[in-house]
């Protein structure tokens, strides 16, 4: 298989086999060629040489959801295939089909939710239900844990297993190498659109795996050096409320040399959490930043000017102009601050710091892989000299190097005397880098612990609202 | 949003010229009028003798100025549907005051241009600010203001401000010092003096590499376009939508006020109903020809300039009603509207 987009030459001749009852892993770091390729054989992007052979229907989850947000479940699932009655369609039959469904992969959902107030980890359970329905027996998941919290992870990847079982051939494009030890059969990685190795999963391991998908060995998180912690945030019965999430009651500080880690599961309040402080949503309760008050009608201008930067979580849609080029959006944020004349080298100060590939002030945002968008949000905001970050998954959906860049530039905005604030739905993330850890569930925080005493069984527990 | 509105630009030339001749052959066949003479009448009208040519620019004119207004609402998100009613208002206002205030020549002009963009301004403010307050779509308020603004200006020279000879639906003629000089003087009378710089058809190409290098190479023009491709991404970079939304669209009224000014003030010296024959409407068209680009919509605002003032003589000479233009321009929108929506669906 051969696929060019434009200068990039994104997969250069990939052999790649399925089998039935397997689940493959196919691991790269970004800008591999594993979407692209999962794209082709799906059928929605045209090879230009090669071809795909499948034995049935081919399916594909993407890692970015493709659900119309105003539609009830029931009819982004079974869209264009309703059941029809005469000229109508049989919503009671509809309904329960994607019940019968839902049930026989053990994939809960109400078929009458309207699919935008639903949480991430449910959403991509109406993706999977929809091509579930299609009875594929080639099924392909485009980073289908990028958004999953780790208990759902585990319930994940028993309904592929079992979907498995029954003779389908299964495709998990990933970057968590854990997943693909633990779930895998087969592994093949990826390099630069060329395939590197495929290996059976047991005959390899997550380390080996990661050094050939970096193409030598996995760069080491930024030393923690020893700071002197001054107050900065103090946050006291803050209550708020965005979209999909609600806080209710938070009581915590954030400390200027510190990273505090909030834990915690998908659509337990972080969002609102986030929003608040960066000032899009109204809150109620006190939030005191460097000795004085900031105010629920504030705007995010003025949080952006008290040296408040908010990394959102959602990088397309609240954090980059996708259609501009690297240079417009390593700017958005700080247009009225810095000179027109020094745009440039705002934009090469973040490409070289943050490795940007490709490293292009005029390369267009859309066409860039989700790591390398990733690189720009987080550059511009630790190269813009914040005091309080606030990093709302960071690392969603990128490749272990872009992660441990991002992960390694928090820990060095901490060492210089910044405040994060880590907001992650990856324990393992939070504990690499924070120095304290608060757990949310429900809308509550309901524990802390300090980096010394972190009890990973106690903090999943909590996590699950177990008290 | 506002890039898939702008991808394939090129290719949208080649639609515009294949449907302008082809089906502009069909209708003329229908008519029974060979479509070599029905496009030569048409060539003929618009470039035909110098006071054609200058004919042809006014008309260029007439609609770069709404189309230039309404680039700017469309770049900030903003779908300006209400382009004519803002000139027709421009235009009344220029009228009236220019008539009513005696003023030296250097004082007149200003007062006359200022109070057109003024009062498109304004009429563009009022969806701006109810988008900006309380979020009302702004299609609607603008496509609503048009129709009050003809039955306005329309009520106001009929009655309380009739001011034209034997109860012409218009207001007092301009005085001289309130006039602006305009090309077909200057083909008639072919003298050119610096006065000319005035003539619309300069101050609009002015105009338009102003607002080009605005758009391109400003805070203002950064956020309004930022505001417009990513308003979620926008507004938590600091941008306040509500204050961009409401500045574009006064912005927006203010250049086609001030078109509407220059057709008073430089052709009709005088304001009435006749004013503006859907200038603000084809604008629309004008603007998305010109993928919203000021340079390109130059261009764009010529070639419908040609097709406005060669389709008098297209219907005049080759027999063919000049409706035919009025058809190929409805289907010039609907043909890009639709490549729009092909390009989209290829590239996501």
């Amino acid at each position: 298989m051969r696929k060019r987009f434009g200068a990039v030459q994104a997969v250069d001749g990939v052999d790649l086999e399925l089998h039935p009852g397997e689940i493959h892993a196919l691991v790269g770091e970004n800008g591999a060629g594993k979407s692209t390729l999962a794209a082709i054989a799906y059928g929605a992007v045209r090879a230009d040489e090669g071809s795909v052979d499948a034995n049935g229907v081919v399916g594909l989850v993407h890692q970015h959801f493709k659900l119309i947000d105003r539609l009830r479940v029931w009819e982004n699932v079974l869209l264009n295939r309703e059941p029809k009655r005469g000229w109508t369609i049989d919503v009671a039959a509809a309904r329960e089909r994607v019940r019968t469904l839902a049930s026989t992969y053990g994939l809960a959902v109400d078929p009458d939710a309207v699919v935008e107030t639903l949480p991430v980890g449910i959403k991509q359970r109406v993706e999977l239900l929809r091509e579930l329905d299609r009875e594929p027996s080639v099924l392909l998941l485009d980073e289908p844990t990028a958004a999953l919290a780790p208990s759902e992870i585990a319930s994940f990847f028993t309904t592929i297993g079992d979907l498995a079982k029954r003779g389908t051939a299964i495709l998990v494009v990933t970057h968590k190498l854990a997943e693909v030890i633990a779930y895998s059969q087969r592994v093949t990685v990826m390099r630069a659109g060329r395939v590197i190795a495929s290996h059976l999963t047991s005959e390899t391991s997550a380390d080996a795996i990661a050094r050939e998908m970096v193409g030598g060995e996995v760069p080491a998180l930024a030393a923690r050096a020893a700071t002197t912690v001054a107050p900065l945030l103090e946050v006291r019965a803050l209550s708020a409320r965005s979209a999909t999430s609600a806080l209710a009651n938070a009581t915590f500080d954030v400390r200027a040399g510190e990273i505090v880690g909030v834990a915690g599961i998908e659509g337990n309040g972080q969002t609102a959490l986030a929003d608040a402080l960066a000032g899009v949503v109204p809150f109620t309760g006190e939030l005191i930043y460097e000795g004085a008050p900031l105010h629920a009608g504030d705007t995010p201008a003025s949080r952006l000017a008290r040296g408040i930067r908010v990394i959102p979580q959602d990088r397309r849609h609240e954090a980059l102009v996708l259609d501009w080029n690297v240079r417009d959006n390593v700017v958005l944020g700080r247009q009225q601050s810095l000179a027109i004349a020094r745009y440039g080298d705002a934009a090469r100060e973040v490409i070289e710091r943050f490795d940007v590939r490709p490293a292009d002030p005029n390369a267009v945002v859309a066409q860039l892989s989700g790591g390398n968008q990733q690189k720009i949000v987080v550059g511009r905001t630790l190269t813009s000299a914040p005091k309080l970050v606030v990093a709302y998954q960071p690392t969603r959906g990128i490749d272990i190097g872009a992660a441990a860049l991002v992960q390694s530039r928090l820990i060095e905005a901490r060492n210089a005397g910044a405040g994060v604030l880590l907001i992650s739905f990856e324990l393992d993330e939070i504990f690499a880098c924070a120095d304290r850890v608060l757990v949310i569930a429900n809308g509550t925080f309901v524990g802390s612990f300090d980096r010394a005493s972190i009890d990973r069984g106690r903090i999943g527990a909590l996590m699950a609202g177990h008290a | 949003m506002i890039a898939a509105l702008r991808k394939g630009a090129l290719r949208d030339v080649v639609v515009v010229i294949v449907v302008v001749f082809g089906v502009g052959s069909i209708a003329m066949l229908l008519a029974h009028v060979s479509p070599l003479d029905g496009f030569g009448a048409l060539f003929d009208g618009a470039f035909g003798t110098p006071e054609e040519v200058a004919e042809t620019l006014v008309q260029a004119t007439n609609l770069l100025f709404p189309a230039l207004g309404i680039a700017i609402a469309f770049r900030a998100g903003l779908f300006n549907i209400g382009a004519e009613g803002q000139l027709i208002l421009g235009g009344f206002a220029a009228g009236w005051l220019g008539a009513q205030f005696p003023l030296p020549p250097y004082l007149a002009v200003p007062m006359v241009l200022l109070a057109g963009a003024l009062a498109g301004g304004a009429w563009g403010a009022i969806p701006g600010f109810l988008r900006a307050r309380f979020g009302a779509n702004e299609v609607i308020a603008t496509l609503m203001l048009n129709v009050i603004a003809v039955l306005l200006t329309t009520y106001l020279v009929t009655g309380p401000l009739q001011q034209g000879g034997g109860g012409a639906a218009e207001t007092a003629a301009l005085p001289k010092a309130a006039q602006i000089p305009d090309l077909i003087a200057l083909a008639a009378d072919p003298h050119f003096t610096l006065a000319y710089l005035l003539t619309p058809f300069v101050v609009a190409i002015v105009l338009a590499f102003v607002l080009w290098r605005v758009l391109a190479r400003t805070v203002f023009g950064y956020e309004l376009r930022a505001a417009g491709e990513a308003p979620e991404a926008a507004r938590r970079a600091g941008i306040d939508l509500g204050r961009t939304a409401f500045v574009a669209m006064a912005l927006s009224g203010a250049i086609a006020g001030l078109g509407g000014a220059t057709i008073v003030s430089g052709g009709l010296h005088r304001f009435n109903t006749g004013l503006s024959p859907g200038y603000g409407f084809i604008a629309i068209a004008v603007a998305l020809v010109g993928n919203l680009d000021p340079r390109w919509i130059i261009v764009a605002s010529i070639a419908f300039g040609m097709l406005q003032s060669g389709g008098i003589a297209m219907q005049a000479e080759a027999g063919v009603p000049r409706e035919v233009v009025t058809l190929v321009t409805g289907l010039v929108i609907i043909a890009l509207a639709g490549r729009r929506v092909v390009a989209n669906r290829r590239s996501t």
